[in-house]
């Protein structure tokens, strides 16, 4: 396992609209951001950065589509074939008494399995390294950050200006060293 | 554009559906005579039923919306406050079937029969609720407070349109009383209304989630209304505001209250199903055995149907899925409302004539034939008329109101 540092440049504001603005004149001005992190979604942020839409949600669809079947298919099982027990004079197949607990299977399936996968995608796991550009992002301020490592004095600049410009309160490099 | 301007086409549109009803009902009377004209005071009752609850919950809506401080809907309220001003039509809708009830021009209810309620201890039991007195005045009196608080709400919104929003917000803060009360008002009166129109069909039977059921049928109901309403309106230019975001959300609702009127369906029929007692399952076993095709497609198609097609994002934001969705649901919802009315009275009618109820095929009951989709049509006509009249009243999107901001900017 190598691992390699990053020089990364970061400014904070201390707005939701002020980072909005502030991504999309990046945008329009063709700067390369690395990532934006806020204390809480800020609306309108996927499209300012032109993220395309998560496929969770598909995911998601499939682990219900998977409980949905799991628990239908096991107590059609259990009751035809396995272990058949008459309940209040119902048929053995009771499609209906079957439903809440296909349903409670359907949401655990779609739930936990989209928890996993979306640690899983973001390499979030026991033990995971977690580099954080200042603290008081996961508090009131709003950061846009830029990888540097591979950038000139006259691209750094550029950079600085543009913070400057749409009004960043803090600006600061800091080398952070990322598993590869 | 925010003047609506209710064109002369549009008018006869309207006239020519109204005419189409009219028609329709005429035809149903006079073509139809049995147990004292069923068929045609079964269909007036059902569509009268369905746009009163429509006006109804439009009320409900503007009530709930205000008091939970929402902002996003604002731009597009006018359109429930011409839905919520149609409970004064209702009203009037509903005095032939009152006056019917006194001077016997129709048979839909059997507990207003003295004949059989004599040999009926079930019915003897019911009577302090279910008789003429609590009909007629049930219905005038609470429907008539519901448009009280409709039109309380209407004429503060227009007060706040035409003198600013006041000092401190005033108009607003009165609104937010007025919404508030009107939510316990909404939530109580509604069950007496809906178990002396709806459930009353089949005295002997009852159930306790029946007026959540309606209710959530008329909410999925109102919210498509509302969104086929509001993709006409965009289409001739007005609401040049309203985005794919404002649409995303009506999906939403759509979507949600689906899930929910689906929840309750089968919470009514899982609990009747188990318990298996002969009383409760006699409104199952009617429907199941003598409607099968509409007692099976009313999940398919006001479950199935708008879940799957409304589950992606993005089917939310697009003209076509919204459309097609929101038609499938006001005349899945329509159908809905068929079945929980039609099956009752013709049973009731068939017995009491000494009748065996009849597994066939009847017309107009069984299925809802071309004269039920005309009575239909003519409803639809007066609804669009009045509706369209109450939104030249006022400029489509408000100008005053201190929510208008977040709706401009609202963000799915």
């Amino acid at each position: 396992m190598n691992s390699e540092t990053k020089r990364i440049l970061f400014g904070l504001y201390d707005d939701d609209e002020q980072v909005l603005d502030a991504v999309r004149k990046a945008k329009s001005d063709h700067l390369d951001i690395m990532d934006v992190y806020s204390p809480f979604p800020v609306h309108g942020m996927d499209e300012a950065l032109g993220l395309k839409e998560s496929r969770l949600h598909i995911a998601g669809f499939i682990y219900g589509a998977l409980g949905t079947l799991t628990a239908f298919g096991f107590m059609t099982w259990v009751f035809t074939r396995d272990w058949p027990i008459i309940f209040g004079g119902k048929p053995y197949w009771s499609v209906p008494a079957f439903i809440p607990i296909t349903f409670e299977l359907t949401v655990l399936f779609a739930a936990v399995g989209m928890t996993v996968t979306f640690y899983a995608v973001s390499r979030l796991w026991p033990g995971a390294g977690n580099p954080i550009l200042h603290p008081r992002i996961t508090d009131d301020k709003f950061c846009i950050a830029f990888d540097t490592t591979t950038c000139d004095e006259g691209e750094i600049s550029r950079l600085k200006n543009f913070f400057e410009a749409t009004g960043a309160s803090l600006v600061e490099t800091k080398e952070v060293s990322e598993e590869a | 554009m925010n003047q609506f301007e209710f064109t002369s086409r549009q008018k006869r549109t309207f006239f020519i559906m109204m005419g189409i009803g009219l028609v329709s009902m005429l035809l149903t009377y006079f073509m139809d005579d049995h147990y004292k004209h069923l068929r045609f005071w079964t269909n007036y009752l059902h569509n009268t039923v369905f746009f009163a609850g429509l006006a109804f919950i439009s009320t409900f809506i503007i009530a709930a919306f205000v008091t939970a401080w929402a902002g996003w809907y604002v731009l597009m309220k006018r359109i429930w406050e011409a839905f919520s001003l149609f409970l004064l039509p209702a009203i009037i809708l509903f005095i032939p079937l009152i006056v019917g009830l006194w001077l016997g021009w129709h048979q839909l209810y059997i507990w207003n029969d003295p004949d059989v309620v004599a040999h009926d201890e079930v019915l003897q039991g019911k009577a302090g609720l279910l008789n003429r007195g609590w009909y007629t005045f049930g219905t005038l009196l609470i429907m008539g407070l519901w448009y009280l608080f409709a039109k309380k709400m209407r004429d503060l919104s227009l007060e706040e349109e035409r003198n600013g929003a006041g000092p401190d917000f005033a108009y607003h803060r009165k609104l937010r009383v007025w919404a508030a009360a009107f939510l316990p008002i909404a939530g109580f009166l509604s069950v007496p209304l809906i178990t002396l129109w709806d459930m009353s069909l089949e005295p002997h039977w009852y159930s306790t989630l029946y007026f959540w059921y309606t209710g959530a049928s008329w909410f999925v109901s109102a919210m498509a209304v509302t969104v086929l309403l509001l993709f006409y309106l965009r289409s001739k230019g007005y609401f040049p505001h309203i985005t794919d975001e404002h649409i995303h959300d009506l999906g939403k609702y759509v979507f949600a209250f689906t899930i929910f009127w689906a929840y309750l369906w089968f919470d009514q029929f899982m609990l009747i199903w188990y318990a298996n007692v002969g009383e409760e399952t006699a409104y199952f076993k009617l429907r199941r055995d003598f409607y099968p095709v509409l007692f099976y497609a009313n999940i398919f198609v006001n479950f199935a149907l708008p879940f799957l097609i409304l589950m992606r994002n993005s089917t939310k934001r697009k003209v076509g899925t919204m459309v097609l969705v929101a038609i499938v649901v006001v005349l899945g919802h329509w159908v809905d409302f068929f079945l929980m009315i039609k099956p009752g009275p013709l049973m009731e009618a068939q017995h009491l004539a000494g009748e065996h109820a009849t597994a066939g095929f009847v017309p107009g009951f069984t299925l809802p034939g071309l004269l039920e989709l005309g009575t239909f049509t003519g409803f639809l006509g007066l609804f669009g008329y009045f509706v369209f009249k109450k939104l030249t009243e006022a400029p489509l999107e408000p100008a005053n109101d201190p929510y208008l901001e977040e709706s401009l900017h609202h963000h799915a």
